[in-house]
């Protein structure tokens, strides 16, 4: 019995090296030439012998740099390991370990990268509110040289230096963006004699339109719940304007104001009471709800520009986008845009190749084929922007056109009072009667957070 | 119809039972079905069906791509290069310490046994930030060894707890006779305790591989580098922000978890018994 045993405990031992063994082999008929790289280091590490180590190194004399990234979906995946193979091309001497981590581990861990002895060097992260957490807990370095040396201080708008930067200092490069919209399909709204709303009152008429035809107008999906902060994030800054928006962001005007409680009751109390989103949308992920949109059984839905990576390709053309309707001709316009970028780790043990790096993702060359591969919109200025595509240059123009950019309601504000506030909405979605109690209750939230600080 | 067939339907509560017992299964078996189902269509044709339809078409190529471009091929091995030294280090030193605890009489043995039972009581979660800092400080961080080192330990507490209770049921004579004859501890740990704890043991590698190579928490608290990860933070960096890699993912998932079913298939009978262990004296 015992023998057999034995025999079964080798067998599976065997089984392992052979799966084990199988892997350095695979590589040859991989193309993507990155992942031969990423093999080799697995090799050498693997091999115990310090010698063999020590002579690859010598081979290849190359500096390291870590990096991590949260760019986890397929297609800026694709482009991130691209980026990093051109990067290396064009740097020989310079070898970046580049590790992809799933985005939402990626937002805990980064407190285990960031306070570790040897942080990645070079790190993905958000621009705004998020970056400045770290900012300000002296973890991120200072990177205003690379500022100088690579010319951005002329070549990124102003709004982007003013992002990046705390106390004259720049510790962040933003480097790609996207643009928010209300998508819709066009051939939906042709059948019915439809056109895209610009007013309040003409998106309500849209919506009446829809339903009366058996379209349900609005797709969400708010299993997660970020979904129902564009909704607030848009109503509010129509309604009162960008400026008393990003001031709610910051804890400098209240939630119990009645002009935050107008938003809800006038404005997005009647879209839910009215039936104008779908029903049971906390059943569906936000990428769950797009199948109403794709079967057309909903018109409308208000969504960043990654929506169109995941609409079946063969489809795309039946979709276009607006902005936002205008509530109020008098107040600004706000345009939700979030921005995402690269930070140093402060204690980062190769600070100067980690600089040459990043040198690299904000020049016009990296960000030109970021923006060319992915439809996100560049930072830097100088990239040449008469490539893009219709809706490039439509997004472009949607964000130029704003007096205001905000980031996102959950970049905005602190993480703790995004975590409420998104309670809140989802409650709020559940019993638009509730409004009084749910801001209330919020105000108590932005009180104890805003005055600890 | 034979005769197993005919006792099944020999009465209505028994077919009744059986029907049942076919209809649980099927419930049970229906998310692994639809597992199977994902990994062989792709993305858009999810998107335009949903997640339960008959695909548009079919392919293989998703297996392929979570080999290849999804990095199976180096996350797999990794799984292994984790799981096999720490099975190994916890198994041995777990029944080092669970002879000493089940044989030997001494001041403290009680309360070092309560030690390592309540170690296993404490939930995991709460050790997260002191192991980081541990292991930061050793020059552990980002080092498989390191994530080894910490499996090996917190798995100790249970291994030990069973190993020492089935111990208890050798008879002690055994043991006496050897002594007598002259024999030292460790012979008698190694060539009298062991193989009559072998069934034990074999239960017990079983889950233990089972836990260890599932583990997904710790190794992305440890681990920083994608090139050292095992299958399961492998896997869920596919996980997109906006999209999900779903067909991919699954794919993955299904042969990530090859290793296991053949371990249960081989290891099955002692895992069975291992369930009974101590149940009878």
């Amino acid at each position: 019995m015992n023998k057999k045993l034995f025999a079964l405990l080798a067998l599976v031992a065997i089984l392992s090296t052979v799966l084990a063994s199988c892997a350095p082999a695979e590589p040859e008929v991989v193309t993507v030439e990155k992942t031969v790289e990423v093999e080799k280091i697995v090799e050498v590490e693997k091999t115990v012998e310090v010698e063999k180590l020590v002579e690859v190194e010598k081979l290849v004399d190359r500096r390291v740099v870590l990096y991590n990234s949260y760019m986890s979906d397929p297609a800026p995946r694709e482009a991130d390991a691209e980026m990093v193979k051109m990067f290396e091309d064009a740097n020989p001497e310079i070898s970046i370990q580049h590790s992809t981590v799933a985005h939402e581990d990626f937002k805990q861990a980064i407190r285990a990268y960031l306070t570790a002895s040897t942080p990645p060097d070079v790190m993905t992260w958000f621009a705004g509110n998020r970056a400045r957490f770290f900012i300000d807990k002296g973890l991120i370095m200072d990177i205003s040289d690379v500022w100088e040396s690579e010319g951005w201080v002329d070549s990124y708008p102003a709004g982007f230096k003013a992002m990046s930067s705390v106390d004259d200092k720049q510790y962040f490069l933003p480097t790609s963006w996207y643009w928010w919209a209300v998508y819709y399909r066009k051939d939906i709204f042709e059948q019915y004699g439809l056109t895209p709303p610009e007013t309040w009152e003409e998106f309500l008429a849209v919506c009446d339109t829809l339903q009366e035809n058996g379209v349900t107008p609005i797709a969400i999906g708010t299993k997660y719940r970020w979904t129902t902060a564009a909704w607030f994030d848009y109503l509010n800054m129509r309604v009162n304007g960008p400026e008393f928006h990003i001031n709610l962001m910051l804890g400098k005007e209240k939630y119990d104001d009645p002009r935050v409680a107008a938003v809800f009751n006038d404005y997005w109390a009647p879209l839910i009471d009215n039936g104008y989103f779908i029903d049971d949308p906390a059943a569906y992920s936000w990428s769950e709800a797009l199948q109403f949109l794709i079967d057309g059984e909903a018109a409308m839905y208000l969504m960043g520009d990654f929506l169109r990576d995941s609409y079946p390709d063969d489809k795309e053309g039946d979709l276009d986008f607006f902005r936002f309707p205008i509530i109020d001709p008098s107040v600004p316009v706000g345009e939700d845009a979030p921005t995402d970028g690269y930070f140093i780790a402060a204690n980062s043990q190769h600070p100067e190749d980690a600089k040459a790096f990043l040198g690299y993702l904000g020049s016009v060359e990296g960000q030109q084929y970021m923006a060319d591969t992915l439809g996100r919109l560049p930072t830097n200025m100088d990239v040449d922007t008469s490539s893009f595509t219709e809706m490039q240059q439509k997004g472009l123009e949607l964000i130029q056109g704003a007096d205001f950019v905000a980031q996102f309601y959950d970049r905005d504000t602190t993480p703790e009072m995004a975590d409420e506030g998104m309670n809140g909405f989802m409650e709020f979605w559940a019993n638009t009667d509730k409004v009084a109690d749910i801001l209330s209750r919020l105000e108590l939230t932005r009180e104890e957070i805003f005055v600890e600080e | 119809m034979d005769n197993t067939t005919k006792k099944f339907f020999s009465s209505p509560w028994r077919s009744l039972g059986f029907f049942l017992m076919v209809l649980i299964t099927m419930i049970w078996l229906l998310p692994f079905a639809t597992a199977l189902l994902t990994s062989v269509r792709t993305n858009d044709d999810i998107l335009e069906q949903g997640f339960i339809a008959i695909p548009h078409e079919w392919t293989l190529g998703n297996f392929r791509t979570a080999w290849e471009r999804g990095g199976l091929s180096r996350y797999l091995p990794n799984s292994f290069y984790i799981t096999i030294p720490a099975l190994l280090g916890t198994l041995l030193l777990s029944s080092l310490s669970a002879y000493a605890l089940a044989r030997f009489q001494f001041r403290g043995n009680r309360l070092l046994f309560f030690l390592y039972v309540g170690g296993t009581m404490l939930p995991f979660q709460v050790l997260m930030l002191p192991v980081f800092r541990l292991t930061d400080a050793l020059g552990l961080y980002d080092k498989q060894l390191g994530l080894i080192i910490f499996h090996t330990a917190f798995q100790l507490g249970f291994c030990t707890f069973l190993l020492r209770n089935y111990m208890r049921t050798v008879p002690g004579e055994i043991l006496e006779a050897a002594r007598i004859d002259g024999c030292k501890e460790f012979r008698i740990w190694w060539q009298i305790m062991m193989p009559l704890t072998l069934p034990a043991i074999a239960a017990l590698a079983t889950l233990e591989f089972t836990w260890i190579f599932n583990d997904y928490l710790w190794s992305i608290v440890l681990l920083r580098t994608d090139a050292l990860k095992p299958v399961t933070a492998g896997l869920a960096t596919l996980q997109g922000q906006y999209v999900m890699d779903w067909t991919v993912i699954v794919a993955g998932a299904l042969i990530a978890t090859i290793p296991t079913v053949l371990l249960f298939i081989f290891l099955q009978r002692y895992f069975i018994e291992g369930l009974t262990l101590g149940a009878t004296k």
